[in-house]
């Protein structure tokens, strides 16, 4: 058997260099991600034509790889003359792709607060918008959390796929050092632990979120 | 107990003043799909006026209830809120409904602000009153209801009781013309409806015009200036208390009063 961790330590800065990209593009992801969800969640649910639009966004999101998005986004749209550096189309990629499924995360959300709120909400002479600002959506986002952090690690963990177009990430970054040293097994254990690390961290950081912002509906019923 | 159908004293004020009508119901006509739930009704209410509907469950009195401020869009008739006509348009009805208080069988306080921040909701972002003001009044408020001391509480914390009173201070602070309540105490345990039934004698008493949705027959003998009886969406009769409760005219008025005294 050849293996050999010692190697690891000289090129753990490295590593965690690509952690860094790997965390950067995960959090620019999802933040794109989220906004594009809401706008979606919200096309969907109104009663106009624009929720067709949505539908068509989620079916075609949802049923293509990320990894033929992200081609289609860095080698595909230079084509049609718009061409995007590898940061920027993994970013738009993740986020197009994140926000298919927080959409439907979000819908949800928002149809499980009773109609009753609604009601009342309208009839203080809150309008629409006020009242999905003020008073249904911060109940739906609390009802999202466990599944808007859900996303946020399998977003993480997509990422990876953003080194296919160039992209120095955490993968690639141990996919360069496993090829030169042919420490393949050592390298790609160490990306592993940390990509392990961070979704852990992640998870840990949501939970405590969720708890804290649940603390007034938890009290209910006793 | 005859006391009780005494004229208040607001009431008696009202009289030698021209009666003014807050709100004029013509011709409404309600139906969800093919069902036809109020089938023409015409009912005018008065300043100062307390209104209790009665009927049974299916007889459209919710639905014409919730006509009134615009939660029903109308299938056909008019309706007017101190001379002003309801119209579907948003911009009127959120004119409307800033008068016209609304209080649910189910509450439906929001559950992620406290209590103080319930009553202050819509005065601070509708009426855009400074949040010391509406601070300040909503404490009087939650004092009036007896429960100033959960002002800092969230409502998951509250009885059924103390939530629809909460709930009544929140629809007051917005000083509406008109209080609509929607069976207020069908979803209470039973020792804790007279604590919510003494909060709206109070309003009644203060002069406020209500229209109340209630099965509670002591509550409208007692505080009602008329009682109307709504069966198959359509008024059958009305009265003062005395006249419906000790003597129907109708057949189905006095089939649903004698269903109740058993």
């Amino acid at each position: 058997m050849n293996l050999d961790f010692s190697i690891i330590p000289k090129y753990l800065p490295f590593l965690l260099q690509g952690a860094g990209l790997t965390i950067e593009l995960a959090v620019l992801g999802i933040a794109f991600g989220i906004l594009l969800g809401l706008v979606a969640a919200l096309m969907k649910i109104s009663h106009t034509p624009l929720r067709y639009i949505a539908h068509f966004y989620i079916w075609l999101i949802r049923g293509t790889p990320l990894l033929v998005q992200l081609f289609l986004i860095y080698f595909g749209l230079p084509q049609l003359g718009i061409t995007l550096s590898a940061f920027a189309s993994s970013v738009i990629g993740l986020g197009i792709n994140s926000g298919a499924y927080l959409a439907e995360v979000f819908r949800g959300g928002i149809e499980a607060i009773p109609e009753g709120q609604t009601e009342a909400s309208l009839s203080l002479g809150m309008g629409k918008f006020l009242t999905m600002r003020r008073i249904i959506f911060p109940q739906a986002l609390r009802i999202s959390i466990p599944s808007l952090g859900n996303q946020f690690i399998i977003t993480l963990k997509d990422s990876s796929l953003c080194s296919v177009i160039t992209m120095s990430d955490l993968l690639q970054t141990s996919q360069r050092f496993a090829s030169r040293t042919f420490a393949s097994l050592e390298f790609y254990t160490a990306a592993a632990v940390l990509y392990l690390l961070m979704t852990t961290v992640i998870s840990a950081l949501l939970r405590s979120l969720e708890w804290r912002l649940s603390r007034e509906i938890r009290t209910r019923g006793n | 107990m005859n006391l009780a159908y005494m004229p208040k004293k607001s009431k008696v004020d009202n009289l030698s003043l021209p009666e003014k009508s807050m709100i004029n119901v013509k011709g409404l006509v309600k139906d969800f799909g093919k069902n036809r739930v109020i089938d023409g009704i015409d009912a005018t209410v008065s300043a100062g006026e307390v209104v209790v509907l009665i009927g049974a469950s299916g007889s459209g009195k919710s639905t014409f209830l919730r006509c009134l401020n615009g939660l029903e869009t109308l299938t056909a008739g008019e309706i007017l809120i101190d001379s002003v006509p309801l119209e579907s348009k948003s911009s009127s009805l959120k004119r409307i409904r800033r008068q016209v208080g609304m209080v649910f069988q189910q509450f439906n306080l929001f559950p992620h602000l406290t209590v103080l921040e319930n009553v202050i909701e819509a005065p601070v972002h509708v009426l855009n009153q400074k949040k010391d003001f509406a601070v300040k009044t909503a404490r009087e408020l939650l004092t009036k209801v007896g429960l100033l001391d959960k002002q800092n509480c969230y409502p998951g914390t509250l009885s059924g009781g103390q939530g629809q009173r909460v709930a009544i201070a929140r629809a007051l602070a917005m000083h509406p013309k008109i209080m609509l309540f929607d069976e207020p105490t069908s979803a209470l345990d039973p020792e804790l409806v007279g604590e919510v039934l003494t909060v709206m004698k109070q309003l009644a008493e203060d002069g406020m015009t209500m229209v109340v949705v209630t099965h509670e027959m002591g509550f409208a003998k007692e505080v009602a200036d008329r009682v109307i009886f709504i069966d198959e969406g359509r008024i059958v009769e009305e009265g003062s208390p005395i006249q419906i409760f000790s003597n129907p005219q109708e057949k189905r008025t006095q089939t649903f009063l004698g269903r109740l005294s058993h």
